[in-house]
């Protein structure tokens, strides 16, 4: 029994910092991954990740192969597409997804441009994107500060954010500066996926971030619920996940998402918004 | 008068040299150094850059198309080359360098895979000069003893570093020779010359690794008192550098895996590569002699 | 000089007209030769009007005849190309507002009380906690939309008819002296139209001012003293009984029918 669940991470290091890292992800990732579903932002993640790309190469072409230079320059990019995005949508008839999906791409394709000019083949993403069981205490100190932040700000612009997702006409009438808080809510996501990319890679990321907080909703109907339960999700499949990476030599990323799927398809089964319960007239 | 200034524009390209497309940086220095002047030589993937994820451009089909001959390496290391061949048109021949080369087979979770990095052996390197020297005399048979004589000095270049490798090796025993590496690069190698490489992931650096290798990886490391930890040029360094750190053993420096490094520096060309690849090496493990000290 | 609005240097350096707005004064919206234009599609033209606190008036006339984008320009939701808008006695950010219903999730995981408590984000701000006289305050909203026992209820939970109410509570915990409202009684039962009605009442005797878009001329005729018939370039403002006859309702549909058949040229 120990030897199945506890053994691995007391005996090595490099699990412990791992599961740490899954913590401290799980932490700042479930309210923002939340929030982010609720937005109907839900592929965000996945389009930043591509969005990011010219300013990892620009990090890249003026600092070289270090990780702060990229990651800096990844988050600068990625935060102006997401603003750029929401401008648009805001005076223009394009919605943000379509915006975004417009500027995205652009970001992409200029990223792919820069790198293939310059002439280095070397996997630009494979340095700046990392795996979990290579977590280093600088990337920790990354992650955690980030959580650490990300947290901060949500505890304090809350009632205004929430507000902004639910009914932001009401809020631009009483003169709320929803943008503000619109913009606050990007960059905290930008800081987060790029944060969870240097420590952990993408997959795990945006896994990390949306699949908890998808199965969620799927249990509770209060925003605090949602929170909780979302990071809760996102620890236990770190725990499990490298768990299964130890016993059964999976890779570790996947094995981690694979988890969170299993909760997910759980969830759509068992939980109280789930299908079957819907189905046999349960009131909602 | 138009129509033969046009016919000897297009006529002129024959007056030009050859032109050899290698597809990566090792190859393109051992075409050079065998045909020199005699042809030009271009490569597609650089020093310093990573085979295993190369994604060619329009250039490359371009060059491609007007190039005389292709030599790649072979063994599956070039997993993009026949889309790429495809795309150009080209319809020449292309040298498959290890042709004649006895593959290196490994297990790994059930599955057999075949290690393309053959030029890490220097036997290996032989081999693949003959065979470049056979394709080139092919190409341009009225240079074919000049790139006869090319190759026998530079066998002879190889024959004199593994001899000064061997001797320097003998001081070290057997139980020393356990090296860590980023990815699995130096089958040949160490089967040359009965070295032990580790590794966390495979023989391509696109894998991802679990977390029963590396702790597996680590336990050997304590287990075995492997001294000699070292991350190479193309890969993310630092799951090396967390085993090290873990382990209580430190980097022993960078290793040249599957590119040179760039011109002007220490491993810009095969020889100065296996050179620098050896002595590092033969130092970490070297080292090891000095009293170990286990991590907690 | 002013540049030519047809060219792009014209269009881009003009200015647009605000809302001009005092605090002094009695509660009032004055209107004057406002324009309201989608490209190529003038959605009000040349509207003049006056609203006066305490007032209850309805909004009404054929679709899209420019109800509801009357409502956001007087909110500068809109931009407006001619006219002059004066507010006085209060600003636009002390409007109180209630949209279409369909464009909230009524999916969203807030209770009712969250959602209430919106109306009093003015007052309380980012993040200072609720006092008891607030939570007084919103416990009484409740009761008076008939949803006392409701404030943990989740929004999921609720029927057309109560979220409504909800909405409206809100709107009552912003204790605004103007309120505009879109269409608030589409789709909801006729129970939930009486009790929302007599808060309409009450809100004016409490000497607000209240603008509604109808589509329901009934409802009108009977509860709303003041209408604004508008339809277009056609409209009519006044008592009800004086505007809304045969005679304006077919004027007002001829109106937009003959914006439709001209496609958009007066």
């Amino acid at each position: 029994m120990i030897d199945l669940f506890f053994s691995p991470f007391l005996d090595y290091i490099f699990l412990r910092r791992a599961l740490m890292a899954c913590f401290a992800l799980a932490l700042g990732c479930g309210p923002v991954g939340v929030l982010l579903v609720l937005r109907r932002m839900s592929l965000m993640g996945d389009a930043l990740a591509h969005a990011l790309l010219p300013g990892a190469a620009l990090g890249f072409l003026i600092g070289g192969l270090s990780l702060p230079a990229m990651g800096l320059g990844g988050f600068l990019v990625g935060f102006l597409v997401a603003l750029l995005a929401g401008a648009i949508s805001r005076f223009t008839i394009l919605n943000e997804d379509a915006s975004f999906a417009g500027f995205y791409l652009i970001s992409l394709a200029i990223g792919v441009l820069i790198v293939s000019t310059q002439g280095n083949q070397v996997d630009l993403m494979h340095i700046l994107f990392g795996t979990i069981l290579a977590v280093d205490s600088m990337s920790l100190l990354i992650v955690a500060s980030i959580t650490s932040f990300t947290l901060f700000v949500l505890a304090l612009i809350y009632r205004p954010l929430l507000i902004e997702c639910f009914d932001p006409g009401f809020l631009r009438v009483i003169g709320g500066r929803g943008s503000l808080y619109h913009s606050l809510f990007l960059i905290l996501v930008a800081l987060n996926l790029v944060a969870a990319f240097q420590a952990l890679g993408t997959l795990m990321a945006l896994g990390m971030m949306m699949l908890p907080a998808v199965s969620s909703r799927l249990w509770a109907r209060h925003v605090w619920s949602l929170f909780l339960l979302s990071s809760f999700f996102a620890v236990i499949s770190g725990y499990f996940g490298l768990l299964l990476s130890y016993h059964l030599e999976w890779p570790s990323g996947p094995s981690i998402i694979l988890v969170a799927g299993v909760i997910y398809g759980v969830s759509l089964l068992m939980a109280p918004f789930g299908t079957l319960k819907q189905q046999q007239g349960v009131a909602a | 008068m138009r129509t033969f200034l046009l016919l000897l524009l297009f006529s002129l390209p024959s007056f030009a040299k050859p032109l050899v497309v290698t597809s990566f940086s090792i190859l393109g220095d051992m075409v050079h150094e065998i045909g020199q002047d005699k042809i030009d030589v271009k490569t597609l993937v650089g020093p310093n850059q990573d085979c295993h994820i190369f994604e060619p451009r329009p250039q490359d089909a371009k060059e491609l198309e007007r190039a005389d001959l292709v030599v790649v390496n072979g063994l599956g290391f070039e997993g993009w080359m026949d889309r790429l061949v495809d795309a150009s048109g080209f319809k020449g021949t292309v040298l498959v360098a290890t042709t004649g080369v006895r593959p290196l087979r490994s297990t790994l979770q059930g599955h057999t895979f075949i290690d393309p990095h053959a030029w890490h052996s220097l036997k290996n390197a032989a081999t693949y000069v003959d065979n470049i020297v056979n394709g080139l005399s092919t190409l341009m048979p009225g240079e074919a003893a000049f790139f006869k004589a090319q190759g026998k000095a530079y066998t002879q270049s190889l024959k004199a570093l593994e001899k000064d490798v061997s001797q320097k090796l003998a001081s070290i025993p057997v139980e020393k020779r356990k090296v860590m590496t980023g990815h699995a690069a130096f089958g040949y190698l160490g089967r040359e010359f009965d070295i032990a490489f580790y590794s966390p992931v495979g023989m391509s650096t696109e894998a991802e690794p679990s977390a029963k290798t590396v702790a597996s990886l680590i336990q050997k490391v304590r287990a075995e008192n492997i001294r000699a930890v070292f991350i190479e040029n193309i890969s993310n360094p630092r799951l090396i550098e967390q085993i090290a750190q873990e382990t209580g053993t430190h980097v022993g420096g960078v290793l040249y895996s599957d590119a040179l490094s760039p011109p002007g520096t220490e491993a810009d060309t095969y020889l100065k590569m296996m050179r620098f690849n050896l002595s590092s090496l033969i130092k970490g493990m070297g080292e090891g002699d000095t009293s170990s000290k286990q991590s907690p | 000089m002013e540049p030519s609005p047809s060219s792009l240097w014209g269009r881009l350096t003009k200015k647009h007209p605000t809302i001009h707005s005092t605090l002094q004064g009695p509660i009032s919206i004055d209107i004057q030769h406002l324009s309201v234009k989608y490209p190529d599609n003038p959605v009000i033209s040349d509207l003049a009007c006056h609203f006066e606190a305490p007032e209850l008036w309805a909004i009404a006339g054929p679709n899209g005849a420019g109800k509801s984008t009357l409502l956001k320009t007087l909110l500068g939701l809109q931009k407006f190309k001619e006219g002059k808008i004066t507010f006085r006695g209060f600003c636009p950010c002390d409007v109180a507002y209630l949209t279409q219903q369909n464009q909230l999730d009524r999916r969203f995981p807030l209770t009712v009380g969250d959602t209430i408590a919106m109306g009093l984000f003015r007052e309380v701000g980012i993040f200072r906690r609720y006092t008891k006289a607030q939570r007084n305050k919103m416990q009484d909203a409740l009761e008076q939309v008939g949803l006392a026992s409701f404030a943990k209820t989740p929004l999921q939970a609720l029927s057309g008819g109560q979220f409504q109410r909800v909405l409206f509570a809100r709107l009552i915990l912003q204790d605004a002296p103007v309120i505009f409202l879109d269409e608030p009684f589409t789709g909801v039962d006729g129970r939930t139209i009486e009790d929302l009605m007599s808060l309409l009442h009450r809100w004016v005797k409490e000497g607000r001012l209240v603008l509604a878009v109808l589509h329901d001329l009934d409802l009108a005729r009977e509860h709303f003293p003041k209408m604004l018939l508008l339809a277009r370039h056609f409209y009519k403002a006044g008592p009800t009984k004086k505007v809304l006859t045969k005679e304006h309702m077919r004027e007002a549909v001829a109106a937009s029918r003959q914006w439709e058949n001209t496609g958009g040229t007066p």
